[in-house]
């Protein structure tokens, strides 16, 4: 966990309760400079999350701090430095783009009409189009390009590559990379969790409104095995067994590390172990 | 400022132009007239729908802004349609006057007692809509059905009382410039009305607001 004070973004015991949905105590804190991917399935909570973070829904608890400055007391100096970016970005789809950049251009006095244009320029975007005639990938890019030309020093993203197809999903982890080389911190909401074995520094894991890992993604994935059964499974390898998932010569289960050597088991990736921790949870 | 340019260059519905144009009206003989400043709360229904369609709130909510300058700039862009409503009615009664005076069956006859009359209806309006509306932004239609019921309920009232208050039927309701005194007493005691009503809504609504958790 980075250190709080220096830390771009830290939530302490957020808590969020709806009638059939609870956010329950999620804390973690970014470091500075560092691409965070935010993972769970569909439901899990993480657009909660990231809506109580930013208090456009009201957290029943919790503290949030960006920069060390408590939010919402200080909203406006730390909304100037961060930059949300939600899928789709379904803003004014019929206003040209030019129109919607010049009036969010007056909100920012570090607004930096170069970065802008580069931006624009390297996106391969287009002033006098609408967001309607922008494909998915393009909007996400359009929303950056806002976002980075007023200087924002944290980017949190949710679900940016949801809907895009692989060659755009590519391009947008180079330009988090590429963000990540500038210092930027990006704090990134998916549930494709290939995109993130590519870029992330760090995995959160929120399962059912909990968040049950923060680790680093090597940290993460080293933790786990995948053992492969072909036909029953041994007692053995079922009481070791985190997740059972069915697959077409038998069955796979996750495993601790440490009884890797035991089932034989191999490494395993991003994707195996959230949906393996997934079916253990469903499994309860 | 800012952010009365980003209601207006992202927010403004065509009928926002249009609607204040129907202050015209006046120039048709037994109309209620009251009914103009109906046509601007349409226009503003129509704002804060296109801004639901546009995600507005959740644009908006990302700038360095608080949740009460959202409210603010909006209510206060709505007031100057409101306003600019009422410019156009007083236009039109001059042109009313310069073509031929007619008295009006229908409510109060155009005059300065009929701006006194518009000030007191988007003030019931601002009053109704916009606490209702900041309440749930993703229902404005509820807001316009609630605010609509009060506008015309005055209205209505207005027409009887024309024929039945005399206060109403003797001196509101004569053409200018007869009271002229106690026609711009009753216009400045709405003007007086409507800055304070609309400062109750905008407080009120402010508040709703700050509570409202949005489903973006």
């Amino acid at each position: 966990m980075a250190s709080e004070k220096n830390s771009p973004l830290t939530v302490r015991d957020l808590c969020k309760n709806y009638p059939s949905f609870r956010l329950d105590n999620v804390s973690f804190s970014l470091a500075a400079g560092e691409i965070t991917g935010f993972i769970g399935r569909n439901g899990a909570g993480k657009t909660t999350t990231i809506n109580a973070m930013l208090f456009l829904v009201h957290p029943d608890g919790g503290e949030i701090s960006f920069f060390g400055l408590p939010f919402p007391e200080n909203d406006r100096e730390i909304k100037a430095k961060i930059g949300f970016v939600s899928a789709g970005m379904t803003y004014y789809t019929r206003k040209k783009l030019k129109v919607i950049t010049d009036v969010t251009r007056s909100f920012y006095p570090g607004w930096d009409d170069g970065v802008y244009r580069s931006y624009m320029t390297a996106f391969g975007l287009d002033g006098e189009k609408t967001p309607a005639e922008l494909s998915n990938g393009m909007k996400i890019k359009y929303a950056l390009a806002l976002a980075l030309s007023h200087g924002a020093e944290l980017l949190i993203l949710d679900e940016p590559t949801s809907g895009l197809d692989p060659i755009s999903r590519e391009e947008l982890v180079e330009i988090f990379l590429k963000l990540r080389d500038e210092g930027k911190t990006v704090f990134f909401s998916t549930h494709i969790t290939s995109d993130l074995e590519k870029c992330a520094d760090r995995i959160l894991f929120l399962q059912q409104g909990s968040l049950k890992a923060d680790d680093t993604l090597d940290g993460f994935r080293d933790s786990w095995r995948i053992a492969e059964c072909s036909g029953e499974l041994p007692p053995a390898l079922k009481q070791a067994a985190h997740g059972l998932c069915r697959t077409r010569e038998g069955y796979t289960v996750l495993v601790r590390k440490e009884d890797a050597e035991t089932f034989r088991a191999r490494e395993a990736t991003l994707e195996e172990i959230m949906i393996h921790l997934e079916k253990e949870a469903d499994a309860q | 400022m800012k952010m009365l340019m980003k209601e207006w260059k992202l927010c403004m519905h065509p009928m926002g132009y249009l609607m204040p144009l129907c202050a015209a009206l006046i120039l048709v003989p037994g109309y209620p007239y009251g009914v103009c400043c109906f046509y601007v709360g349409l226009a503003i229904f129509f704002i804060c729908l296109t801004a639901r369609e546009n995600h507005d709130a959740g644009f908006t909510l990302t700038l360095p802004v608080s949740r009460g300058d959202a409210v603010r700039a909006r209510i206060l862009f709505c007031t100057i349609l409101e306003a600019a409503d009422l410019v156009l009615m007083g236009i039109m009664i001059l042109v009313k006057y310069a073509i031929g005076f007619v008295p009006n069956p229908a409510g109060l006859d155009a005059g300065l007692a009929l701006i006194g009359d518009g000030l007191i209806i988007f003030t019931l309006f601002n009053m109704v809509f916009f606490p209702c509306y900041y309440k749930d932004i993703n229902k404005p239609g509820k807001a316009f059905v609630f605010a609509t019921t009060a506008v015309f309920a005055w209205i209505i009232l207005e027409i009887a009382a024309t024929y039945t208050v005399p206060f109403f039927r003797d001196i509101l309701d004569q053409p200018d410039p007869q009271h002229m005194s106690e026609k711009a007493l009753f216009t400045f005691g709405a003007l007086a009305l409507f800055i304070a009503g609309t400062a109750w809504s905008e407080k009120t609504a402010e508040k709703k607001f700050e509570d409202l958790d949005l489903s973006l």
